[in-house]
């Protein structure tokens, strides 16, 4: 039936519940702390890291730099390296999809390139280009462009084929209806890429900085464990956590005005 | 209507004043179907045949016992119904069947729901599977299947679970022409071997003179009421050309301002 | 498999053609052997030629690097025991991380008031990218193999939890129905309904969790450990041995595809039901 029937009420219990829950894991976990249950040298209480993220919006000890820096750094490699696979990924998969000399030539190594984890690039890139800014953008680049290519190449493959058929009866070149009707078909999986391709920079992003930095959210982690400072620990864990939710949301609603385009 | 059996006919389903409106979002009320008044005798092949969106699988869905409905009543021998029960088998318009299992399995379902035990089920089973020409298919999954067979599965289902009524949602609504024709030779043939209640709803008046003791026709808009009521009391097996169908065809049609 | 769809039309009327220079030049698998030629062929070059400096080995030199680990020991255990070391951390974590998050999936998606209580939490912990739980694994756990477990486990959990979760939610409800017009109950449904029709798609997060395992598996062995694939790239780092780091990268992608196919298997014997619409 093409009638949705509305759920009118929630009971009770089910709105309040995921407050209580919520706030119930932060009172355990301040409980828990302050009491010693969990040693203070294990886990820092949640008032705890809150302090700590006021201090460290001023103060650059003890690992050189604001959190505001922190962030800073870690944004502009993330989007430099996300804005590069799109730019990259998109068109090679869209490409890849329709013209079967494309699909030929670049599909064997990128089948090669695939199933390795990208955060395996770091020692490359700190070879080649040290541990600054161009080696962290082309590990997130590596890692994003793998669900650009996949999604826009899938894209472009499920466009209906009675509608390319028609395109051909009515003359249409092969560049015609790739330009005119694969890529448009293609559009909705192509941005359920920036996603995709949006979580994966941002957990690679992370790991290239804990792993070879000398400044960003993932080396601020890395050096809370130096200093044995669990408060820098958790907020360090914490800001990239809700970076990356905002980010993603951002993406999330440019998608959704994009798609909607479209649909118009 | 059927007086094979020479007695007077049993009253099966009785439908007083029953309406439905679904709540939209936004909240808005779609009233669906308005103070529909409906008898089901036994053994009858009742077809309901009006065109889309006019509330008549709404209307199955209440007799199934799958939605309440908001005003008036549903009965089933007598007693109220409030949900749905095995002794109402549902044939749906989209197949339905379960993808992971096999034909056999599929069939056989509603046996292992009542604890049936696996020979019996077996038994069963096979009889109907032979019954919808599908022997030599038991263990094919879902998807190595035309439209045709797994409708033919569909029905099989339904009737192993020995129901005293079958309810057919469109159930042709999905296959071509030609194996729709088919399907309902075979429909009317398998309610001949195997006598039960059947209220078929479709959209397409020959499938319903086709097949029908009696053609309720609903309103084409919402909310859907009963508009007329046709008995077609013409032996059977039918054609679908014969001069008897074709003029109550054009009865029909003659009578109602919607097109057929 | 690569056979493009959009051109099946043409693709019939050239089958009929004779074996033109177009035709083979135009040819996937043709195609394919040139890409591949070509991308060692220029890689070789590079090294040769020493643009990324003494940076980047060349092909054969990896090949020779692998083929000298398998038989001589390398920091107290040859190459098989490096790559078990990885395998077992990621089987181990991959396993305790699908028998509780599959589950709990399922359990939300039926349960309202579960999903009322853990999905808040969830959603707190899911924007966190497992890598970062690293340093504080570390912290807890030590550097020995429980921490590197709980980093693999953190990870493989998300893609199970959701794909279980969704797959339930994703269920197309008439068949619900079908159920309850045969006489089966709530359970009936949830295990002839829910369950089956929610494999595909917890298989998927399967996949996903596996990829991710491999990723945190190997963060974690580049950060501190005395064997596995990430010990033998790290250590290839440290010693700048560029041999040893590209033949690690080879050697941690080809366990990972090895691992996914393994999962593809399965789900294949246990969802035969299951067509593959596209393979990719």
């Amino acid at each position: 039936m093409a009638y949705q029937k509305v759920e009118v009420k929630k009971p009770l219990p089910l709105i309040v519940l995921p407050y209580i829950s919520v706030i119930a894991f932060f009172g355990l976990w301040e409980m828990a702390v302050r009491t010693g249950f969990i040693p203070d040298t294990l886990l820092a209480a949640p008032s705890t890291v809150v302090q700590t993220f006021v201090d460290k919006l001023s103060n650059i000890n003890p690992d050189g730099a604001t959190l505001g820096q922190h962030a800073w750094t870690s944004i502009q490699e993330a989007f430099i390296g996300y804005g590069l696979s799109l730019l990259v990924g998109i068109p090679l998969g869209l490409f890849m999809g329709w013209f079967k000399v494309v699909e030929g030539l670049c599909r064997p190594i990128f089948e090669l390139i695939r199933p390795i984890p990208p955060i395996a690039w770091i020692p490359l890139t700190v070879f080649w280009f040290g541990i600054g800014l161009t080696g962290k953008v082309f590990i997130i680049w590596i890692a994003g462009i793998v669900p650009c290519v996949i999604n826009s190449w899938v894209g472009v493959r499920m466009t209906n084929p009675t509608l390319i058929q028609m395109a051909r009866t009515y003359g249409a070149s092969d560049w015609q209806i790739f330009k005119q009707l694969c890529i448009p078909s293609a559009l909705p999986m192509v941005f359920g890429a920036l996603q995709l391709a949006l979580t994966y920079c941002w957990t690679n992003l992370v790991g290239a900085e804990l792993l070879a930095a000398d400044s960003g959210l993932g080396y601020l982690i890395t050096m809370g464990g130096r200093v044995a400072r669990p408060d820098i620990i958790v907020l360090g864990m914490i800001c990239v956590g809700i970076s990356g939710a905002i980010i993603g949301f951002i993406i999330d609603e440019i998608e959704k005005k994009l798609l909607a385009g479209i649909r118009r | 209507m059927n007086y094979e059996c020479g007695c007077d006919p049993k009253l099966k389903i009785h439908c007083d004043n029953v309406s439905k409106t679904f709540i939209q979002k936004g909240n808005q009320e779609v009233p669906v179907i308005r103070n529909v008044s409906l008898d089901v005798m036994e053994n009858e092949f009742l077809v309901v045949c009006g065109p889309g969106q006019c509330g008549k699988s709404t209307l199955l869905k209440i007799i199934a016992g799958l939605e309440i409905p908001d005003t008036g009543f549903v009965t089933l021998d007598g007693q109220p119904i409030t949900g749905p029960g095995p002794d109402r088998g549902m044939v749906f318009q989209s197949y339905m069947l379960f993808a992971w299992k096999t034909v056999r399995d599929n069939v056989e379902l509603g046996l292992k729901l009542r604890n049936v035990p696996a020979n019996e089920r077996h038994e069963i089973a096979q009889h109907y599977i032979d019954m919808v020409g599908l022997q030599g298919f038991e263990n094919h999954y879902p998807h190595q299947l035309s439209g045709g067979m797994k409708q033919r599965v569909g029905i099989a289902r339904a009737y192993a679970n020995a129901p005293t009524v079958m309810l057919l949602d469109e159930p042709f609504g999905q296959l071509d022409a030609q194996t729709r024709m088919f399907m309902q030779k075979e429909t009317a043939r398998i309610w001949e071997q195997e006598k039960r209640t059947v209220i078929f709803v479709t959209n397409n008046i020959d499938e319903a003179l086709f097949l029908a003791d009696r053609i309720v026709l609903m309103e084409g808009k919402l909310p859907g009421t009963v508009k007329t009521e046709y008995v077609v009391d013409l032996p059977r097996p039918r054609d679908h050309i014969s001069e008897a169908l074709l003029k109550l065809r054009k009865e029909i049609t003659d009578n109602t301002e919607l097109v057929l | 498999m690569s056979n493009n769809i959009a051109n099946e039309t043409i693709d019939h009327s050239r089958n009929k053609e004779a074996w033109t220079l177009k035709r083979v030049l135009t040819n996937t698998y043709f195609l394919n052997v040139v890409s591949l030629v070509l991308f060692f062929l220029l890689w070789d070059y590079v090294a040769k030629e020493r643009i990324f400096h003494d940076s980047l080995a060349r092909p054969l030199d990896v090949l020779n690097q692998i083929i000298t680990l398998v038989s001589i020991k390398y920091a107290g255990s040859t190459l098989w025991g490096h790559i078990w070391a990885s395998t077992q951390r990621v089987l181990i974590g991959f396993f305790i991380a699908a028998v509780i998050a599959v589950p709990l999936g399922l359990f939300m998606a039926l349960n309202s008031y579960v999903n009322a209580i853990v999905k808040p939490l969830f959603d707190l912990f899911k924007p966190m990218p497992p890598i970062a739980w690293v340093t504080i694994a570390v912290l807890w756990f030590g550097i020995g193999e429980t921490s590197k477990v709980f980093i693999i486990v953190i990870g493989s959990f998300v893609p199970c939890l959701l794909n279980a979760y969704n797959g339930v939610r994703l269920v197309e409800p008439e068949l619900y129905d079908v159920i309850r017009v045969l006489g089966g109950s709530r359970r009936d449904q949830i295990f002839h309904v829910c369950f089956p029709a929610s494999f595909p798609a917890v298989f998927a997060g399967l996949q996903i969790s596996l990829s991710v395992a491999w990723t945190c598996v190997l963060a974690a062995e580049l950060t501190n450990s005395r064997a596995g694939l990430g010990f033998l790239i790290k250590r290839g780092m440290d010693t700048h041995k560029p041999t040893l780091v590209l033949g690690g990268m080879l050697l941690i992608a080809a366990a990972a595809w090895l691992t996914s196919q393994g999962v593809g298997i399965l789900e294949k014997k246990l969802c035969p039901w299951k067509r593959s619409i596209e393979n990719l």
